[in-house]
């Protein structure tokens, strides 16, 4: 009888640990709210952040299963050691290695953005992913194919279950998976944001200093602190490459005041994010900061801040180029939970 | 506890006062049933044609007495698919017993479903009525082929939507019922037809050798969408037995 009360109490003993440590792997998942930054646009409420959607997510991202021939990922173009930008690539590549018209940007602070794509033509982050993965040079695949193909996976519909509570999978939840991931995709532990909390490995040089008061000055008001862009599109004065023909906002809008603008992007990690521009054009900083300095081609819709040119001497240049430097933040770069999922789930 | 137990008194006993409406819709082209693919058909401009696809959204169904409380379909949304009889065939449940006189509803999705992410359901993006590179609902979807069309295959593609600004294409219908006979516990049958011709004449006439793609929003994408806005007729109402 003594016996039979030992094994109950060891058998409570052993459920007791598994399911501590099942709720260790599953460690909820946080989003904080950098000191001093605004709300982020995303609206959680409706796609509440769990571990498990998190790495449903994850597992998306990584998988060419959302390619049309199983050869392309989100990651393909999207790595994360260089800000999830595509490095080297001045316009990405797609299925069959077809060539798009565009750089796949970086993927950073997402949950603080309102419009994706170059053109703003995606109006909400969970959608975003549809427009690479339907397009017939990059992913050429159905939302419809992705659900039929993920649903045949064990260990998909394993991870749907742990995610929503039940094994069905949906477009929708394809969807919101990929967007649980995305919206941890934050940076906000650079040398920059650092100084700016005054922590001790925060201290910024002299030269940084001066680059951040010539930011500030001429680069501010677009890429605006702390996230670096304002959220709109601009003109910022590039001539238009004659092969691609690309408007950028028009060809969303059709509105004549929307010609040759662009997205604003983030400057957070662009010391990785090369090449630069919607086009990729720009292989290195120095050349971004003297098409700013002395390259900008005047049109209609040029932005108002790029009328005038900015004049920098080239130790001013370097001042800046330096400031730069200091929105790179290692800690996102190599951010484990990010990165390729090995273990098995 | 009384609050509970009273809630659930009136929740049974609203129960009892409710019936349901079942809509069917029959696509028809020239008032004949609709075959996709195989049968051709012949528009106002006089141009043959087959039809390949047709689908759209229905929303926001309302059902209004002459005077009293108009019934409102909640998370309203229906996709209909002329290739897919079980998407032809809708109930509406829990609707308080009465006459009705009107049945209204739209062609197509409201803005604020094409601003707000991922949905599910009929809105869910994978049952390809969602454009990804220009986010947004396709409210309405015709596609066919004839040989008037100078294009890959004789193909011509209708894709209609549009939520922003000038380029709205959401359509408003309002089909007079007469009287409709809502009953307790019972269900009421509609039939309506979708009759496909008005997709290319009234207002604008559409001339297929011109007019054999439109995928965007956009000038072209309204006058489809005010062409097919009173394609929805009432063929039929059948009130529950007696």
């Amino acid at each position: 009888m003594k016996h039979r009360i030992w094994i109950f109490l060891i058998g409570i003993f052993c459920l007791f640990t598994w399911l501590a440590f099942r709720c260790i792997k599953e460690e909820p998942v946080k989003f904080l709210i950098p000191k001093g930054w605004p709300k982020p646009h995303y609206d959680f409420s409706k796609n509440k952040l769990t571990a498990a959607g998190f790495s449903l997510g994850r597992k998306l991202f990584y998988d060419p299963v959302l390619s049309n021939d199983s050869s392309i990922s989100c990651a393909s173009c999207h790595l994360q050691a260089t800000g999830f930008a595509h490095v080297d690539h001045d316009l990405s590549h797609g299925i069959e290695g077809k060539i798009g018209t565009r750089n796949a940007p970086g993927i950073v602070n997402p949950a603080w953005n309102k419009f994706f794509m170059w053109d703003g033509g995606v109006n909400h982050l969970e959608v975003q992913a549809l427009a690479p993965i339907t397009n017939p040079i990059e992913m050429n695949e159905s939302l419809n194919h992705i659900v039929i193909k993920l649903s045949t996976q064990l260990s998909y519909r394993k991870a749907f279950k742990r995610a929503f509570g039940d094994s069905i999978i949906s477009g929708q939840r394809v969807l919101l998976g990929i967007s649980q991931f995305l919206v941890m995709l934050n940076s906000s532990n650079s040398k920059y944001d650092k100084y700016i909390r005054h922590e001790k490995d925060g201290k910024f040089s002299v030269q940084e200093l001066n680059g951040l008061k010539i930011f500030r000055k001429h680069c501010g008001s677009c890429h605006t602190e702390p996230l670096f862009t304002n959220n709109d599109f601009a003109n910022n004065g590039l001539k238009v490459d004659t092969s691609l023909k690309d408007y950028g906002r028009y060809s969303i809008t059709h509105n004549a005041n929307d010609s040759l603008k662009f997205k604003v992007p983030s400057l957070r990690n662009i010391e990785f994010t090369y090449p630069y521009m919607h086009d990729g054009r720009f292989k290195k900083l120095s050349e971004v900061l003297n098409h700013y300095n002395s390259g900008i081609k005047s049109s209609k819709t040029l932005a108002n801040e790029l009328q005038k040119p900015m004049q920098l001497t080239a130790e001013q240049k370097t001042d800046l180029l330096v400031f730069l430097l200091t929105l790179s933040d290692k800690s996102f770069l190599f951010d484990q939970r990010f990165s390729y999922p090995r273990e098995k789930s | 506890m009384y609050v509970a137990f009273s809630v659930a008194v009136y929740g049974m006993k609203a129960q009892k006062n409710e019936g349901s409406l079942i809509i069917k819709i029959h696509p028809v082209f020239n008032g004949k049933a609709l075959k996709l693919t195989t049968e051709p058909y012949v528009n106002a401009h006089q141009d043959s044609l087959f039809i390949d696809v047709f689908k759209c959204y229905l929303s926001a169904l309302k059902l209004s007495p002459g005077n009293g409380v108009e019934f409102k379909e909640t998370k309203s949304y229906h996709l209909i698919n002329a290739d897919d009889s079980i998407s032809l065939v809708f109930v509406i449940k829990n609707i308080p017993e009465g006459n009705f006189k009107t049945l209204s509803f739209n062609i197509g999705v409201d803005s604020i479903s094409s601003v707000s992410g991922a949905l599910d359901g009929d809105l869910d993006p994978s049952k390809g009525m969602y454009w990804a590179w220009n986010t947004g609902y396709i409210d309405a979807k015709l596609m066919g082929r004839s040989k008037q069309c100078k294009t890959r295959q004789n193909s011509f593609e209708y894709h209609i939507g549009g939520y922003s600004g000038p380029n709205k294409t959401l359509q408003k219908v309002r089909l007079d019922l007469n009287i409709i006979n809502i009953e307790p516990n019972k269900t009421t049958h509609l039939e309506l037809k979708a009759e496909l011709a008005e997709w290319f004449n009234n207002p604008y006439l559409l001339d297929l050798s011109v007019t054999n793609a439109v995928l965007i929003p956009g000038k072209e994408a309204l006058r489809m969408a005010e062409n097919y806005a009173d394609m929805f007729q009432v063929l039929k109402i059948t009130s529950p037995k007696k």
